[in-house]
């Protein structure tokens, strides 16, 4: 009888992995996004390439549910506050990277603008908790 | 603000000049580590995911960064670079992309690279490279850890100042059959993590420790639990692995459940195990919608049938002809949009709404699209990425035996304007109710997206053309029209890794609904607004 429930307990622990979980998946405690470049205050001219760092995640293609990973989206001087129930907007200051870039030429007006990274799961929406980057100021000359 | 771009393609792709014997190259070396020991778990699943990651991956990463693939061979790739700082991003890219991958996979179905990067003066072939500088590069793959990127000095030299990354030298290494020692450094992504790998290897090591004597201790308790019931336990057991094997099975979720739904509870376990025993790769997106045909046997039946259908009359979408002519496209409120430019359009004919969800799922039905759409059957088809697109369009050539394709982006702008010059087609101010954008209209925000043609026409009668859903067109992204075609027809090029949408959608402002207005996204990525309409060759 035990050991029968035991089976019912495991049967149903391991279930959730087939579920198709549909928005706000659950990130790791300990996920980090941020900037390996540039950095907060940077000065630049013209045109550079942004990289993106992400710790205890991993990458991956829009579109492919693994577990614990996502993709990037770079927010160029968004002042919205993030949606969590939503997907990540798509628009000229959402850019996403939904082939699973790390790394992408960004081209901005000269000026004082923000840049800030949030991850995005298989179908767009951000985690839960939101994993999101520090907001950055970079000034282009 | 909206003269944000990114110019992640590139001109790409273009044939190497003469085939010139011999030359200097950052050569890219990379092996699967323990593949023999992945295909004795699992030949075929395994042979077919790195075809896949060859596929999806490294081929397409490799372009991006201005490379060539030279040779694939069964568990790995020989790349060649112009620039080492290319090369070697493209071998981060490669790995960082892999983590993500393997993340939801039990470690031993792991598909790791190790990666080797060389300058080296090489003789080129059209199939082949020859020289110490390829063996050396496959060797600093052979000694690195799964996961990494091992350099040699030489590439050292030349891009520790330009890449931003950590590097730790492991000194000098003697190499098989390579007389002089090499040095070695090994690439960390990410310069912070330089400091810290040092005391993160020791918690790894502990961590790999305690991870690897909980998974040893839950196996136990596992094994012992469900002895005595050997049938449950192998059905139980098999169902974790079909995820794995077929990752392109989450991205339909809409179908996935609806297969599992009418199943008794213990569905989870057994409706993977079913799908393994029938031999097709893809996960069925079949369940048709309505279709009385008897659940349980379908998992044979459809795989028999799918080339059946052409004969059957299939829906097709309500066309416009337009005559074509002379105008001017472009604008000049962004950067993108300029320069404002003269193109002449021959004559075709326009789908008058964007395609539904009813007609797109005939497509499903024939199996020849992807997928299977929820919603309404009014409702424009949504979420389709462009091969997604492609592929429906080539169904309904196909299917009709019309050359029906996606319109080009100057056709697209041509019919959007409807013979106006003016901001939009109705005059230079927006007017509410005219197009279906971001607080345009009164549409509640939950029956979005709303059934197609719900504003009005515009003067060549088409509907939906500015707001609604973004709409794809043949065309590459191509940051501005510099060097844009004026015949009409689509500027693209062999590999692209971005495409042209058009529209702008519900959720975007009224900017958007300009018909000049032009936005990218990535070629192989579905997003919950974008759809698209179908054009006709005369």
């Amino acid at each position: 009888m035990k050991i029968a429930r035991l089976i019912v307990l495991s049967v149903v622990l391991t279930c959730p992995s087939f579920a198709a979980y549909p928005q706000g998946k659950p990130a790791p405690k300990d996920a980090l996004l941020y900037f390996v470049w540039p950095q907060n205050g940077t000065t630049i001219k013209g045109g550079f390439w942004c990289r993106f760092g992400l710790r205890n995640m991993g990458v991956t293609h829009a579109g492919d549910n693994f577990k614990n990973s996502g993709h990037h989206h770079l927010l160029v001087d968004v002042n919205d506050p993030l949606e969590p129930n939503e997907p990540i907007p798509q628009d000229k200051s959402h850019l996403h990277f939904g082939a699973g870039q790390t790394e992408a030429r960004i081209e901005l007006p000269p000026g004082k603008h923000t840049l800030q990274l949030v991850l995005g799961d298989a179908e767009h929406y951000p985690f839960k908790p939101p994993v999101v980057s520090e907001k950055i100021t970079v000034t282009i000359r | 603000m909206a003269e944000i771009r990114d110019f992640k393609s590139g001109r790409s792709g273009e044939p190497p000049r003469e085939p010139a014997p011999r030359r200097l190259a950052a050569i890219v070396a990379g092996d699967i580590a323990g593949y023999s020991r992945l295909m004795q778990i699992d030949e075929e699943g395994t042979h077919n995911r790195v075809k896949r990651i060859e596929r999806d991956l490294i081929e397409p990463s490799i372009i991006e960064h201005h490379g060539k693939l030279v040779k694939t061979t069964g568990d790995g790739f020989i790349a060649i670079f112009d620039s080492p700082v290319e090369a070697v991003r493209c071998s981060i890219v490669i790995q960082q992309n892999l983590v993500g991958r393997n993340a939801s996979l039990p470690t031993h179905h792991w598909i790791e690279y190790r990666i080797g990067v060389n300058l080296g003066d090489v003789i080129v072939e059209v199939d082949d490279v020859y020289g110490d500088g390829v063996n050396i590069a496959s060797r600093l793959e052979g000694i690195a850890d799964p996961g990494q990127v091992y350099i040699s000095g030489g590439i050292y030299e030349q891009i520790k100042h330009k890449l931003v990354c950590g590097y730790e030298s492991l000194g000098d290494r003697k190499v098989k059959n390579i007389t002089d020692p090499v040095r070695v450094y090994r690439v960390l992504p990410d310069p912070a993590a330089f400091h810290r790998t040092r005391k993160r290897r020791e918690n790894v090591l502990i961590f790999l420790l305690s991870l690897t004597l909980l998974i040893i201790a839950g196996g136990v308790l596992w094994y012992m639990l469900l002895q005595p019931y050997g049938k449950v336990g192998d059905q139980a057991s098999t169902s974790v692995s079909p995820p794995a094997e077929q990752p392109r099975a989450p991205t339909l979720p809409a179908p996935a459940v609806k297969q599992t739904a009418p199943q008794p509870p213990p569905a989870p376990a057994q409706a993977p195990a079913q799908q393994q025993a029938a031999p097709q790769p893809q996960p069925p997106p079949a369940a048709k919608q309505g279709e009385p045909l008897p659940q349980s046997a379908s998992p044979v039946a459809p795989a028999t049938s799918p080339k059946t259908p052409p004969a059957s009359p299939v829906r097709e979408p309500e066309m416009s002809t337009l005559r074509g002519g002379q105008f001017a496209m472009g604008g000049n409120e962004e950067i993108s949009e300029k320069p404002v430019h003269q193109v002449t359009i021959k004559p075709f004919a326009i789908g008058k709404f964007p395609v539904s969800v009813r007609e797109w799922n005939e497509c499903a039905a024939a199996k020849a699209c992807g997928f299977t759409a929820s919603g309404k059957d009014e409702a424009p088809i949504t979420n389709v990425s462009w091969s997604d697109a492609r592929q429906y369009v080539a169904w309904l050539a196909e299917a009709t035996r019309k050359p029906y394709r996606l319109p080009t982006e100057a056709e697209w702008e041509y019919a959007a304007r409807g013979g106006t010059q003016t901001r939009y087609w109705w005059g230079d101010q927006f007017q509410s109710g005219m197009a279906n954008c971001k607080n345009c209209t009164d549409i509640a925000a939950t029956e979005q997206p709303t059934k197609v043609g719900s504003s009005k026409p515009n003067p060549f009668g088409l509907y939906d053309m500015g707001g609604g859903v973004d709409q794809w067109v043949e065309d590459c992204w191509h940051k501005n029209y510099q060097g844009a075609p004026a015949d009409g027809s689509a500027w693209v090029e062999s590999e692209c890794a971005s495409h042209v949408i058009r529209s702008g959608s519900w959720k975007n402002d009224a900017r958007y609904a300009r018909p000049s207005n032009r936005d990218s996204y990535d070629t192989n990525v579905r997003y919950p607004t974008h759809g698209f309409r179908v054009a006709l060759s005369p």
